[in-house]
């Protein structure tokens, strides 16, 4: 049987991003995913590991997660205190939300985020630079559009529900009724269930097929 | 020498068990199911519920209590997630997880012979195992994967059978020539999660195709299978003669919501569109499915939603699991756990309606001509199952089991409304 392997990856920098938010790089050590795959992360001390899609590329030469801190969680709380020269636990990348090769070129994405399910489409974007797509990210206050200037401005749209200063002032299911897509667009929805779910019928009823509907669940 | 079998949960365990008996009985041991008078005891083990893990620890305790001289094995999935405790509990117990569960003839033959089981961390192959026609079981289970990736929320397989991995095509269509050479009639894929096969480029209907190419008089079951990776070629599959017209699909729960709580990897409209295209090839066509009774934070209107769909689809079989949380999982963790009592609610008009929908799916069949594989025999009864999964009977004086008849029959235990 081929067992998940947990192996030990030294922290190689922390970035803050906002208060509760930040991203681990950690050393790579031949770590092999495909961009929109997660692992298994956890403290080095503890019995605990969650689920994180990896936020760097396949090429990069550490890897990267980025993670928000839940006040009363069990994970996120003990990875916040580590620094550079920690080390996590790690395991084999794994999932489906991924992009075919074959498709990445010539076709038009919409991905959809929810706060830190930006993760996997960090990945995506760096991986194929040449991808057509449009991100939309629901987030709170426009702080926590993480590291923006990523993307291109043109193809990123920050939605905040709480503050007006994101691109746009509303709900990620806002910004896509008032602003339809063509029926052929492969579209990919990351972050939490609900979003996910009111996301899903309003493709649904613009047109647009399920098999062109990629999800990814966080909670 | 005589080694008993016992064997919990799904078809890829009884697939393990009857190869590795296979195996003994080829090497001179006598094999049985019953542990009277056995020297040694296999217990292969299930995790996949809690009931499960209770059922597991009972058999190998009533094993031990009906012959407490044998000498006990533990395998499986609850060797592998619990195998510190049910050593603990029966440390007279060789233990082996899943990985040396292909060598367990090697380590109780050497146990036999040394007093020692050879339990030396070979990386056994998890398709090792031998090709067999009937051991137990008149259909022949054939492995073509094992693990799984998908993490549903709720399931504790892919901590216990690991990464998702796929038999190669050859070896897989070799097996089956062999069984069919030596007689099988009907070859069962078995796996995890077999709808994600892919070897060499092959996918699963790839893998179909091929199988059903192959010559010889015999017919392919698919076992339990993921609604998740159909594709147009898989329906171009549906009607051919080979092919039985029966899928165990596995729906869960019938509210998308819940699906995406679950993250299960197919829409309720997904689902209902493979059982719209393949109807429309063959309108009789069988759908059995498992669905999940009080998942955390099922709404009693999410739940009336699976019963809506399970009606829709007409199930010809449904198994229905109350939700029960597995260690570790991420529905552990989920909010709103649903009370036993309400679990036990649904459960109780799930199979109510369950009953309802068999009986219906089975009664056009009563009395008609059908193709049956013979599986008993007895008091002048030959019994079966039809290409539809449906159990059969009709009187015969020709005993011979493992043999098609097209014959006018009746469903078995069938009561007319
Ligand atoms: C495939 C996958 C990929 C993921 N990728 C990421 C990622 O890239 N970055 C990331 O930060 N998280 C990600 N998550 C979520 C992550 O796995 C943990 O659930 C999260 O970090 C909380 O862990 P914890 O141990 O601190 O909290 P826990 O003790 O596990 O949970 C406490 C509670 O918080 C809820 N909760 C979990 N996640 C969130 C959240 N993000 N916002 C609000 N409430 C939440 C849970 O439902 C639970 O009730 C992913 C989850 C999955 C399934
Ligand atoms: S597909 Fe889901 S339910 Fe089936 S074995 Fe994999 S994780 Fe478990």
């Amino acid at each position: 049987m081929q067992k998940r392997r947990f192996n030990l990856h030294t922290i190689l920098e922390k970035r803050v991003l906002t208060d509760s938010t930040f991203v681990l790089r950690l050393e790579h050590n031949g770590l092999e995913f495909t961009a929109g795959q997660h692992i298994q992360v956890g403290p080095p001390n503890g019995i605990h590991t969650r689920e994180y899609s990896i936020y760097s590329a396949p090429t990069d030469d550490f890897i990267e997660i980025l993670v928000r801190e839940i006040e009363d969680g069990v994970v996120t709380p003990a990875l916040k205190k580590l620094e550079a020269g920690d080390s996590v636990v790690v395991n084999d990348a794994v999932g489906y939300f991924t992009i075919d090769k074959e498709v990445a070129e010539g076709k038009q994405f919409l991905f959809v985020a929810s706060g830190t399910g930006i993760s996997p489409f960090h990945s995506f974007v760096k991986a194929f630079p040449s991808l057509n797509y449009t991100l939309v990210h629901g987030i709170r206050f426009a702080e926590e559009a993480y590291e923006r200037h990523h993307y291109e401005p043109s193809r990123y749209v920050a939605c905040t529900s709480r503050d007006e200063k994101g691109d746009f002032h509303g709900r990620v299911t806002d910004w896509l009724t008032q602003n339809p897509l063509n029926n052929d667009t492969l579209c990919y929805l990351c972050g939490n269930c609900d979003m996910i779910h009111d996301v899903y019928d309003i493709l649904e009823k613009q047109g647009v097929s399920s098999k062109n509907i990629f999800t990814e669940v966080y909670f | 020498m005589k080694v008993a079998f016992k064997t919990l949960g799904c078809r890829l365990n009884q697939y393990e068990t009857d190869a590795l008996a296979a195996q003994f009985s080829g090497n001179g041991y006598e094999v049985s199911e019953q542990e009277e008078g056995a020297d040694v005891v296999v217990v292969n083990t299930c995790t996949v519920t809690n009931q499960s893990n209770q059922k597991s620890r009972y058999v190998i305790s009533h094993a031990g209590r009906i012959n407490p001289g044998a000498k006990m094995v533990i395998t499986g999935c609850m060797a592998e997630s619990h195998a510190e405790q049910l050593q603990k509990k029966f440390p007279e117990a060789t233990v082996i997880n899943n990985k040396g569960k292909s060598g367990i003839f090697h380590s109780v033959d050497s146990l036999i012979k040394t007093g020692n089981a050879d339990l030396s961390d070979k990386d056994f192959d998890l398709f090792s195992y031998q090709s067999f026609t009937e051991m137990f079981h008149t259909r022949s289970l054939i492995k073509i994967q094992d693990g799984c990736d998908n993490f549903c929320t709720f399931c504790i397989i892919p901590f216990v059978r690991g990464r998702a991995i796929s038999r190669p095509v050859e070896q897989v269509l070799q097996n089956i020539r062999e069984v069919v050479a030596k007689g099988a009639r009907e070859i069962v894929l078995t796996g995890v999660n077999i709808s994600r096969y892919e070897s060499d480029g092959v996918k699963f209907s790839g893998l179909v195709d091929k199988i059903l190419n192959l010559e010889g008089d015999f017919r392919v079951r698919i076992s339990s299978i993921e609604p998740d990776r159909f594709d147009d070629h898989f329906f171009t599959l549906i009607g051919h003669p080979k092919l039985a017209p029966h899928l165990h699909l596995c729906l869960q729960s019938g509210s998308e919501r819940i699906l995406l709580q679950m993250r299960r990897m197919y829409t309720v409209k997904d689902f209902m569109e493979i059982v719209d295209r393949v109807r429309a090839v063959d309108p009789k066509f069988n759908f059995t499915t498992d669905v999940i009774v009080g998942f955390p934070g099922e709404t009693e209107e999410e739940f009336e939603e699976t019963m809506a769909v399970a009606r829709k689809v007409g199930f010809g079989h449904m198994h229905i699991f109350k939700y029960s949380v597995r260690q570790n999982t991420r529905a552990q963790r989920m909010a709103d756990h649903i009370p036993d009592k309400v679990k036990t609610e649904r459960s109780k008009r799930m199979h109510a309606l369950a009953e309802e929908l068999t009986a219906n799916y089975r009664a056009p069949f009563d009395n008609t001509e059908q193709r049956i594989l013979v599986e008993k025999w007895s008091d002048g009864v030959a019994s079966g199952y039809n290409d539809y999964f449906v159990p059969m009977q009709f009187t015969s004086v020709n005993k011979k089991r493992n043999r098609f008849e097209v014959v006018q029959a009746r469903v078995k235990d069938f009561e007319e409304a």
